[in-house]
């Protein structure tokens, strides 16, 4: 048995196809833009984080002056027992980073260079294809996916000045600063760093940090005490910690938020408007015993409609959106972000719905009477 | 009374007929039982008397005309014997019901299922066919699909509309219209039925069909039936004339006793 509220949302719906066309479009535009800006946030924060994220270790040492940055950073090769040793460490093992442009098989490529102990703390988790390499081994690296666009393969030779390290494994989602990593021993990345960078050649047991393993429920700043004039944090923190990052995720998170908010005025507009139309209609069916929680069921199933098909409608076309962006863009479709912006617009457009409830319940049914003469 | 207008309501060539009042004493039985309903918008020297000390009954299976100019009360009277206006002093009878003293909630209920109404200009639901706008209120109160759908398809077949159950109000004619809401009036086998002007929007030979229609449907079903106007034209198909002027209910007619 079809309720009253199904047969007049069902009926609408299907029968003014032309004015909720409009509002759908309306929300799928929305829906578009915030999963593009969406995409573009995800893409920045994933692309600055991933060398961070992938890795096995769950904090990093710094030196004080470096506020939670790894290039900031300055420490000494001989820090690294010091906190092997700290209460609540498990391992430690030395981190070196570069940012420089190097060389790839078609031609210059910018590169995030990771020196450490491979196999040891901060080794990339994700390899996808060859291998890491071993322990103690030199002259070869794993390198971020995104370099297979630049004509990088197994076997491959990167460099960076003179140094050159072949390519034996893959590894995902582990760029730095949007930069593609290479994952290599810490005795490679000193000597790429020290053709590049002639004024750090008098440091031979320099590096930037220490990758540490901690047990669960270890106190960092105990950890800290282990070697005075340094820092520990955990690597959600030094993820939000690389420079732009927090600052990026904040001005697109806002700027989605109010887009979400946007969508809230235009499903309460659409159907303030819609209702306004009605009220000779509605004060009538109100007199033939339609309850208000009826007509005001009917206004919600409309919303919900009407904003689901918006959001899958602008779903589809920021997905084929996302096929035609360059890949020089940083954008990742995340299936968790659309399910959190569906979810977001949904809510939207039910409290959108509920701004007409009061004047539904306003509506005389004595009106349907008389009226005219 | 002096007055020289000649309206409506004074064109009475036989002479007055009893008090509405007087009237319903001779009606003990009746289906319809309005007893000294007043109703004053406002207070103190603001205050309007919409409807004063109005007493009036209607027998099942009647069907009668309350007959009056614009402003003469009869919407506020029709509205508060059909549960969509409070009264300020009296009582509304529905058989045993006494409508003035339900609820909000009671008051949609009893109407859905024992009160059918026509508007004016018909008011259909515009985007639901003709068959849905009767199958619209068969929801209101929980009707079987099954039962609802013979129901439906009954009355239009009655109402000659059998052909246009599946047309939208768009496509219908004025009178269809009416005669479509004159089918949902009844959907619901309402023990009183209650009509607002329903030839406004229709020209005279049209008015006279529905109006005919309607009496037919209300007759055949041993419903009640109340018709507001301020058409004499249209009262010679209602069994008694009750006038109503200033809010005053003045008396009760035979439609012969008005006719030209």
């Amino acid at each position: 048995m079809a309720g009253p509220a199904r047969l007049l949302s069902t009926g609408e719906l299907t029968r003014s196809k032309g004015r909720f066309g409009a509002v759908v479009a309306a929300l799928a535009l929305i829906v578009f833009l915030v999963l593009v800006l969406g995409a573009l946030a995800d893409g920045l924060f994933y692309g600055a984080t991933g060398a961070v994220r992938s890795s096995n270790a769950t904090a990093y040492a710094f030196s004080d002056d470096a506020e939670g940055s790894l290039i900031r950073s300055r420490l000494d090769e001989s820090d690294v027992a010091a906190f092997a040793a700290a209460p609540g460490v498990e391992a430690a093992g030395p981190i070196g980073v570069l940012l420089t442009g190097g060389e790839g098989p078609s031609g210059e490529v910018d590169l995030a260079v990771f020196g450490l102990d491979v196999g040891g703390p901060g080794t990339p988790t994700t390899l996808v294809e060859g291998r890491l390499p071993d322990p103690g081994e030199t002259g070869v690296a794993a390198v971020d996916t995104r370099l297979e666009d630049e004509g990088v393969t197994l076997g491959s030779q990167v460099s960076v000045g003179e140094v050159s390290v072949e390519v034996v494994g893959f590894v995902s989602d582990t760029a730095y600063q949007l930069q593609p990593t290479v994952w290599t021993s810490v005795a490679d990345w000193r000597a790429m760093r020290d053709a590049v960078r002639p004024e750090l050649r008098g440091q031979p047991t320099s590096i930037n940090a220490v990758a540490l393993v901690t047990e669960s429920g270890a106190s960092l700043a105990d950890i800290a005490a282990a070697k005075p004039g340094t820092t520990v944090l955990t690597a959600d923190e030094v993820g939000l910690a690389i420079p732009g990052v927090a600052q990026q995720k904040s001005t697109l998170n806002s700027i989605i938020y109010t887009t979400v908010a946007v969508a809230t005025l235009v499903v309460a507009l659409f159907f303030a408007l819609l209702v306004l139309e009605k009220r000779e209609l509605f004060a009538a069916l109100k007199a033939l015993g339609t309850s208000t929680g009826a007509l005001g069921r009917a206004v919600f199933v409309q919303a919900i409609v009407a904003t689901v098909l918006g959001i899958v409608l602008g779903t589809i076309v920021a997905r084929l959106f996302g096929l035609i962006i360059p890949s020089t863009v940083p954008t990742l479709f995340r299936t968790d972000t659309l399910i959190q912006i569906a979810i977001f617009t949904l809510v939207a457009g039910v409290i959108g719905a509920a701004f007409s409830l009061r004047r539904i319940a306003r509506i005389d049914p004595a009106t349907a009477i008389g009226g005219t003469l | 009374m002096n007055d020289p207008v000649v309206d409506a309501t004074s064109s009475t060539p036989d002479g007055p007929g009893p008090s509405p009042s007087q009237d319903a004493a001779g009606h003990p039985g009746a289906l319809l039982r309005v007893e000294n309903v007043s109703k004053v918008y406002g207070s103190g020297h603001t205050a309007v008397t919409a409807l004063d000390d109005a007493t009036m009954s209607v027998d099942q299976g009647e069907f009668v005309a309350l007959l009056g100019p614009s402003g003469s009360g009869k919407t506020t009277l029709i509205s508060i014997i059909g549960g969509l206006l409070s009264a300020s002093s009296g009582s509304v009878h529905i058989g045993n019901v006494d409508v003035t003293t339900l609820g909000g909630k009671e008051r949609t209920k009893f109407r859905a299922e024992r009160v059918g109404f026509v508007f004016q200009s018909a008011n259909l639901v515009p985007f639901l066919t003709a068959r849905e706008n009767l199958l619209y209120v068969a929801t209101l109160v929980k009707t079987p699909k099954k039962a609802a759908s013979q129901r439906a398809d009954q009355l239009l077949e009655e109402l000659g509309l059998a052909g246009r159950a599946k047309n939208l109000p768009e496509q219908l004619s004025g009178g269809e219209r009416q005669r479509v809401a004159i089918g949902r009036a009844l959907m619901n086998d309402p023990d009183l039925v209650l009509v607002d002007e329903p030839t406004a929007a229709l020209d005279t030979a049209l008015g006279r069909q529905v109006v005919q229609l309607l009496r037919r449907e209300i007759k055949d079903r041993g419903k009640t039936g109340i018709m507001v106007t301020h058409d004499l034209r249209m009262v010679e198909y209602t069994d008694r004339v009750f006038e109503i002027l200033d809010g005053h209910l003045t008396h009760v007619e035979s439609p012969s006793a008005l006719g030209h």
